[in-house]
């Protein structure tokens, strides 16, 4: 009897799973799928915990299928995922299924929370949760729990590039409290009083703001290179 | 202007000691040695850097450029410059004393004060140029190998990262309060050495000290908390305060009040002792 329940809830899952893909996921994919490539201007302001960091710009460019480069003057600070490790995951439609439920409401928007459990042990990602705009099939906010980074939460904001699936704003919230610096660092001698640890912020957030998209005018390979 | 003349003297004297030189070759070895070793595998050594980070986010842009190896040649010679400078300026009055020239020094028609005075201003010309040949290694020769870009900074509250425009004015006024800190070791040894009749004992008791201060200033130990801020080696470090965000001004100025307190006294004793040093026997 606990054998057919167990068979049966598969069997329900999976179904809603396939169903649920089919119409909001794969409306969302349909649209990444169709940047071929592009290029964008970046401004990036990091405000993350034990990093000081300035405003810095940077070329993004991105062509499929995975190729990505940032061409930053300068070092700049970004999350390790997050500009295409979502979408080349998402787009694999036979990696993961995905279950579909009623999301929170982003910026008036009431949403669609997709949550997409991989099916092969490899992948980096462990669980995504993502809020879809069903009617523009627009992710408005992503949480991945990855393996390697921990969870990492994303907004995005589109303006002109929203049919393409383009934001034009990223926000990135980091977990930073695996952070831990170099005891051999030197010592800051004007540092008298001891520092709490548990005290300090937990959450960084890095913004990207994304303007001048080109979009599928075409990349050279040698950009990547 | 016979000070002057006796100054000018006191610096071809140092330059025509082949003891003067090894500094300035420890120097240009040490830097060419660390500056091969980045180029070779410099990636470790900013991986190890930005290790606990780079499980949430990436560095991306040139981070093994010039501006951060002169840094680190900076962070890792500091240390060490004062021994260069101490081997030199030890020897300037207990040399005289060692040789037997002292006598015929005092006999010149020149004060005993002006006589110490030349050899401090020799010193501190030495101490110039043993700080402009690092800051022109570090900084010069390494951006021409690494070329520059933006500075990344690791200090104890976490990292730092200043843009390319912001790095050259912490570099000049960070390479002016190092020149203090070492002519603060110059100064130091000068004095030691109106005591001495030989030229090892002021460079080693020089070094002693530096030694000792440093390991009394590194021990987390109530008892020396009183006396840390008045000691020259904890604001010999004074330099790497300005590349932090912002920058800690009254702290920098109180470390360059104690070091120039520091050479004046200095100064004065070995004024004090040179004027009633006898130097008849």
């Amino acid at each position: 009897m606990r054998q057919l329940f167990l068979i049966l809830s598969l069997v329900f899952v999976s179904s809603i799973s396939l169903a649920q893909q089919s119409k909001t996921l794969n409306a969302v994919v349909v649209k990444l799928n169709s940047v071929k490539d592009y290029t964008v201007n970046a401004r990036v302001v990091a405000a993350v915990p034990m990093i000081k960091i300035k405003e810095v710009n940077a070329v993004l460019y991105f062509k499929q299928k995975d190729k990505f480069k940032i061409d930053a003057k300068g070092i700049a600070v970004l999350p390790k995922q997050g500009f295409i490790e979502l979408n080349k995951f998402l787009t694999n439609t036979s990696k993961y299924m995905a279950i579909e439920s009623t999301g929170k409401v982003i910026g008036g928007v009431s949403t669609l929370m997709v949550t997409v459990i991989p099916t092969d042990e490899s992948t980096d990602i462990i669980l995504a949760k993502l809020w879809i705009d069903s009617k523009k099939s627009l992710i408005l906010a992503s949480q991945l729990t990855t393996k390697s980074s921990g969870v990492m939460t994303t907004n995005y904001t589109y303006t002109d590039q929203a049919q393409f699936g383009l934001p034009s704003t990223i926000v990135f919230e980091i977990d930073v409290k695996r952070f831990k610096m170099p005891k051999s660092v030197a010592a800051n001698i004007h540092q008298t009083d001891k520092q709490d640890d548990s005290k300090k912020d937990k959450q960084g957030k890095i913004t990207v703001y994304l303007t001048g998209y080109k979009v599928n005018k075409g990349i050279s390979d040698n950009i990547f290179k | 202007m016979m000070f002057l003349n006796n100054t000018y003297n006191e610096f071809i004297k140092i330059a025509a000691k082949p003891r003067s030189y090894i500094g300035l070759i420890a120097l240009t070895v040490l830097i060419s040695v660390i500056i091969l070793a980045m180029k070779a595998d410099g990636s470790t050594y900013i991986s190890f850097v930005t290790a606990s980070f780079e499980q949430t986010l990436s560095f991306s842009g040139d981070i093994m450029n010039g501006n951060l190896i002169a840094f680190i040649i900076l962070q890792m010679l500091i240390v060490h410059i004062p021994l260069l400078v101490a081997l030199v300026t030890g020897d300037l009055i207990s040399g005289e004393a060692n040789m037997g020239t002292i006598r015929m020094l005092a006999s010149k028609p020149i004060s005993r004060t002006q006589i110490v005075l030349s050899k401090f201003l020799a010193g501190a010309l030495y101490t110039l140029l043993l700080t402009v040949w690092l800051g022109f290694l570090s900084l010069y020769v390494a951006r021409w190998i690494f070329g520059t870009g933006d500075l990344m900074v690791l200090t104890s509250d976490g990292l730092i990262i200043h843009p390319e425009s912001d790095v050259e004015w912490r570099y000049l006024y960070g390479f002016l309060t190092a020149y203090l800190s070492l002519l603060t070791v110059s100064t130091l040894s000068i004095c030691l050495s109106a005591f001495a009749e030989n030229s090892i004992g002021p460079i080693v008791s020089t070094m002693a000290i530096i030694i000792f201060f440093t390991i009394i200033g590194t021990m987390d130990v109530t008892v020396f908390d009183a006396i840390k801020p008045y000691l020259f080696t904890t604001h010999m470090a004074a330099w790497r305060s300005y590349f932090e965000d912002p920058v800690p001004w009254d702290a920098i100025n109180e470390s360059i009040r104690i070091l120039i307190y520091h050479n004046v006294i200095l100064i004065g004793i070995a004024l004090y002792q040179f004027n009633r040093k006898d130097i008849t026997s």
